[in-house]
């Protein structure tokens, strides 16, 4: 008999369907192996996966969350899920099956979707009751997207004053500057002789 | 940003208190931040609540904030405010959980 644990949050239900690990001493209504898990979401299909699936489509929501709170374009992409905002509001999320000839499956949630799935992926987290790896966000670059250019605007931003600064500093000397002149010292000099 | 004549520097322990009383009050308005949240995404159904939080935020930052400073006007300023408005939600709907406390930490270093 499988052990069966649901997180819910508001729109969203997360269920682990696995077995303890005997081999550990593991109480019975434990989860350990992990044989099966269904995200639902009000409004949406269902989306399933075994064991494998679910800590990549778990790291997937949180670096992106990360991502849209920082001030970077915000896309994910990997073999298994694409999320990408559609904009401020909206995300699409594309689900791509590991089996053949499967069509990938595109949803677009919300603001409100998105905060209860990454809630019901917090309690999965905290709960003592599922031993899983921990999902630690890790610094992900999106491959496009203006991250990039970020960089290069970055490094524009920090050389551009100064040479525009000494650039105007060469402009406006450069209409004060005294040109010395030996030709009329020299007359000089021999005017104030004769005097 | 405080309409405040007395400048003074949080400490770290006022920082941290801060924080926690944030993601308590966060955990507590979840159900009313994620209904904002959804009002602007069905834009023509539920732009009431959205208007009305929206009008409530400007006058509270009318009420508490320099208005002279630069960055108060960009807050006030309603067709650029949505933005910071939705990050700001989104960043409390992140931090409702027991580890909430380090996420917003880590989150507004990061903002």
């Amino acid at each position: 008999m499988q052990n069966k644990l649901s997180f819910n949050q508001s729109s969203a239900s997360l269920e682990i369907i696995g077995l303890p690990d005997y081999s550990i001493n593991e109480n019975k209504d434990q989860i350990s192996i992990i044989s099966q898990w269904k995200l639902t979401i009000i409004n949406k299909p269902l989306i399933e996966g075994k064991m494998e699936h679910l800590h990549p489509i778990m790291n997937a929501f949180y670096i992106y969350s990360n991502l849209l709170i920082k001030n970077v374009i915000p896309i994910y992409e990997s073999k298994l899920i694409d999320i990408k905002a559609d904009n401020l509001h909206i995300h699409n999320v594309v689900l791509k099956s590991s089996k053949p000839n499967v069509k990938p499956l595109i949803l677009k949630i919300g603001n409100s979707s998105l905060s209860d799935i990454i809630n019901c992926f917090d309690q999965l987290n905290e709960s003592s009751k599922v031993r899983i790896k921990k999902t630690v966000v890790s610094n992900y670059t999106p491959k496009e997207g203006t991250f990039g250019l970020n960089n290069k605007v970055k490094v524009f931003n920090f050389i551009m004053p100064p040479f525009i600064a000494i650039c105007s500093l060469i402009v406006f000397s450069s209409t004060f500057i005294y040109f010395y002149n030996p030709v009329e010292d020299k007359e000089k000099n021999a005017l104030i002789n004769t005097k | 940003m405080r309409k405040s004549y007395v400048i003074n520097d949080i400490k770290i322990n006022e920082f941290d208190a801060l924080i926690r009383i944030t993601v308590e009050m966060s955990k507590y308005l979840y159900p009313y931040i994620r209904e904002i949240l959804k009002s602007k995404e069905d834009n023509e159904e539920n732009s009431v609540i959205w208007n009305d939080f929206n009008n409530r935020f400007i006058e509270l930052i009318n009420e508490r904030f320099n208005v002279d400073s630069m960055r108060v006007k960009k807050l006030l300023n309603q067709a650029e405010n949505d933005e910071i408005i939705i990050k700001s939600l989104l960043i409390l709907s992140f931090c409702i959980s027991n580890h909430g406390y380090d996420k917003l930490k880590s989150f507004l270093f990061d903002f």
